[in-house]
């Protein structure tokens, strides 16, 4: 039982970090809300998969991967649309950082099998969305 | 600790419709609505309801704020470049 309480704690890391991101779409200059749109979809895919171990429900792990396909889908979506695609440090090394070490105590977790394969996919892919959507190799540019 | 994330996610919830409501820009609003709808998803998954949150998400953070871009291209193409006020660094398309 508290071992469920440590992992739904550890979800409430990512879904804090949800309100100054809110604040920055809300009021921040045009090449914040992007980024912000990219975090947050980041962020709510590590919270999901932490609340599926913690409700011990591997299968509430959909509700990440469909998150992890869709965020960054939504961002180079809005890219397109608003002209601008910033590169940004703080998306990039959240992914790099945050992902592995939520992915990798949650695959100790739950132990090999399809539902370590299945976090690692999720994993992967949002290290992979949010590289592809925050790390242009240029500064700050727009897209055409 | 349910409720705490319960409670958590109606914060969220809460504060990103008032931003929603109190924001003027449409193409600023529809990016607050993606985060609602995100914001929505995690509520319906932390209430134990995984299939609700996965209808959510396709709705309320994907095609709500997309039909809401597309209106506001098409409106101010159609409209030129009249009334600039609504976004300062705007390009015409």
């Amino acid at each position: 039982m508290s071992t469920s309480d440590g992992w739904l704690a550890a979800a409430l890391v990512p879904l804090l970090a949800l309100g100054p991101v809110l604040w920055r779409i809300a009021h921040g200059p045009a090449k914040d809300r992007l980024v912000g749109q990219n975090l947050v979809s980041l962020l709510a895919g590590l919270a999901l998969l932490l609340a599926a171990q913690g409700f011990g429900r591997p299968s509430y792990t959909d509700v990440a991967l469909v998150v992890s396909v869709l965020g960054p889908t939504g961002t180079l979506i809005y890219a397109r649309f608003l002209d601008v695609l910033p590169d940004s440090r703080l998306v990039k090394w959240t992914a790099l950082i945050g992902v592995p070490a939520t992915v990798l105590p949650l695959c100790v977790a739950t132990g090999p099998g399809r539902a370590m394969a299945k976090l690692l996919l999720v994993g992967a892919l949002l290290i992979a969305g949010s590289v592809v959507t925050s790390a242009r190799g240029g500064d700050g540019g727009t897209t055409a | 600790m349910t409720d705490v994330l319960i409670v958590v996610a109606l914060l969220l919830v809460a504060g990103a419709a008032t931003a929603a409501v109190l924001n003027r820009d449409p193409v600023r609003q529809a990016l607050v609505l993606s985060f609602l709808g995100l914001a929505l998803a995690l509520l319906f998954t932390f209430l134990q309801a995984p299939d609700v949150a996965l209808s959510q998400l396709a709705v309320g953070s994907a095609v709500t704020p997309l039909m809401i871009l597309l209106t506001v291209r098409k409106v101010r193409r159609r409209s030129g470049n009249d009334h600039g006020a609504d976004e300062p660094a705007g390009r015409e398309r």
